[in-house]
């Protein structure tokens, strides 16, 4: 492999683990380069100026270079942008982290993923500090309507579309008065006894979330897309983030 | 040759420890061996026997051969003021300063949700039955500055506020000594955001 040297790139932290007595291995979500595994080099001690950057969920600036797989870390600066992410929003970074490690692959490149992970931060940073709302949402509430619209825009940009514009039998335009049934594999098959509103689906279609049951239909096509493209291998932060939940 | 054998064996074990890398493990084991048979010997024993009788503290989960440490069973302790840290040696940190008069809970790690590790991984129900015996008044969550300590922590203040305990995070910022210029944004942003009034 030839020695890679980037400059300035703009990344998030998506984990990081212990490496050695002072060092730390990031997987950096970079927006032009993908997912790229980082060493960064005596952060862990008492005096490192780089520490209190080194964090997920920050907007970074990250230089970096190497011949292998693991990169150097040879520069680290802060961006400009306002993520801080509190309480609840927290937990969701975790799951949104997750889902990018799993869903974008190391060195593919997803700039318009990279785009709406960083918008999705920043929603979640706002949700935290806002009182109030236009459709009267709880944060908790609030913090799922980003949840989905990320998700539904990752499915997107990854070619993993939802098949939802259509009635997969009858090609007929969604009827917002009547029920469906939907399938990961399939789309949305309009039956009187479907388990999702037509409504749903329209604002899944809309991308905008403006009532419970909408947002609770959406959450449960989700998890039906999502677990269908895992392909049996379940994510690890949502049986703990349940769990967390149960508690708040 | 020399790598092979109880001595090559002995250096490799070595190398288990922090910090101590095949160069100096090699210098351990020949000073044992030559020059401080006695020490070797101490050694030995004293690990062995550490290993067969420390355990986890029944209340605070701290590292103790007894059933119950002596900060746990001590009278002139605040038995009433917990402080919570992600490890033992958090703990023998704060406790080395001095100024911590309370008790404390060892949580041994930290809630991170990405490497599979909930409430129920980190053994938090033994925290919450403490909680429900009501000894307890308030807490101090000393869990680490990074996103996973303070995810513990605001799960924990969670968990203390439905037994209506009161709980406080310690505050993270400049360190005494320290020069604006020299800190990073990280750090400058979170002590701005615990100021404190000068009144
Ligand atoms: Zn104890």
């Amino acid at each position: 492999m030839t020695e890679t040297v980037v400059e300035c790139q703009p990344g998030f932290i998506l984990h990081h683990r212990r490496y050695r007595e002072t060092s730390l291995i990031l997987e950096v979500f970079t927006r032009d380069y993908g997912i790229i595994s980082i060493l960064a080099k005596g952060v862990r001690k008492a005096k490192s100026r780089t520490a209190g950057l080194l964090l997920p969920f920050k907007a970074l600036s990250v230089s970096y270079c190497g011949k292998a797989e693991l990169k150097t870390l040879t520069q680290v600066e802060a961006q400009p942008i306002h993520t801080d992410l509190t309480g609840l929003a927290l937990y969701c970074g975790f799951y949104v982290n997750e889902l990018i490690g799993r869903f974008c692959h190391k060195h593919d490149p997803h700039p318009e993923v990279y785009a709406d992970y960083r918008d999705c931060l920043m929603q979640l940073t706002r949700v935290m500090r806002e009182t109030e709302n236009p459709a009267g949402f709880t944060p908790l509430l609030q913090v799922e309507a980003v949840l989905r619209l990320f998700e539904l825009n990752l499915m997107q940009h990854i070619g993993l579309a939802l098949l939802t514009e259509y009635d997969a039998h009858t090609e007929a335009p969604i009827n917002t008065d009547a029920q469906y049934f939907f399938q990961a594999e399939r789309g949305v098959i309009e039956h009187v006894a479907g388990t999702v509103s037509g409504k749903t689906i329209q604002a899944i279609n809309d991308k905008v979330f403006t009532d419970t049951q909408a947002l609770s239909e959406a959450k449960y096509i989700m998890r039906n897309v999502i677990n269908f493209h895992l392909q049996g291998k379940p994510l690890k932060t949502r049986a703990i983030l349940a769990k967390i939940y149960q508690q708040l | 040759m020399l790598n092979k054998g109880l001595l090559g064996q002995l250096i490799q074990t070595l190398c288990c420890l922090p910090g101590v890398g095949p160069k100096s493990a090699q210098r351990m084991a020949f000073y044992l061996l030559q020059r401080d048979r006695q020490g070797a010997q101490r050694l030995s024993n004293t690990l062995l026997t550490a290993l067969e009788k420390i355990q986890h503290c029944q209340h605070c989960r701290t590292l103790t051969e007894l059933t119950v440490c002596e900060i746990c069973a001590s009278s002139s302790r605040d038995q009433s003021l917990l402080c919570v840290v992600e490890t033992p040696s958090d703990a023998w940190v704060v406790e080395q300063a001095a100024f911590f008069k309370g008790v404390y809970f060892i949580l041994h790690g930290r809630l991170s949700p990405l490497d599979g590790i909930g409430p129920d991984e980190l053994g938090l129900d033994l925290l919450e039955q403490r909680f429900a015996t009501g000894s307890i008044k308030e807490i101090i969550l000393a869990t680490n500055s990074t996103v996973e300590g303070e995810a513990t922590a605001y799960y924990i203040s969670h968990l203390a506020k439905k037994y209506q305990l009161q709980a406080s995070r310690i505050a993270q910022g400049v360190p005494i000594g320290g020069e604006l210029e020299f800190i990073d944004s990280g750090t400058l942003s979170q002590a701005f955001m615990g100021r404190k009034n000068l009144d």
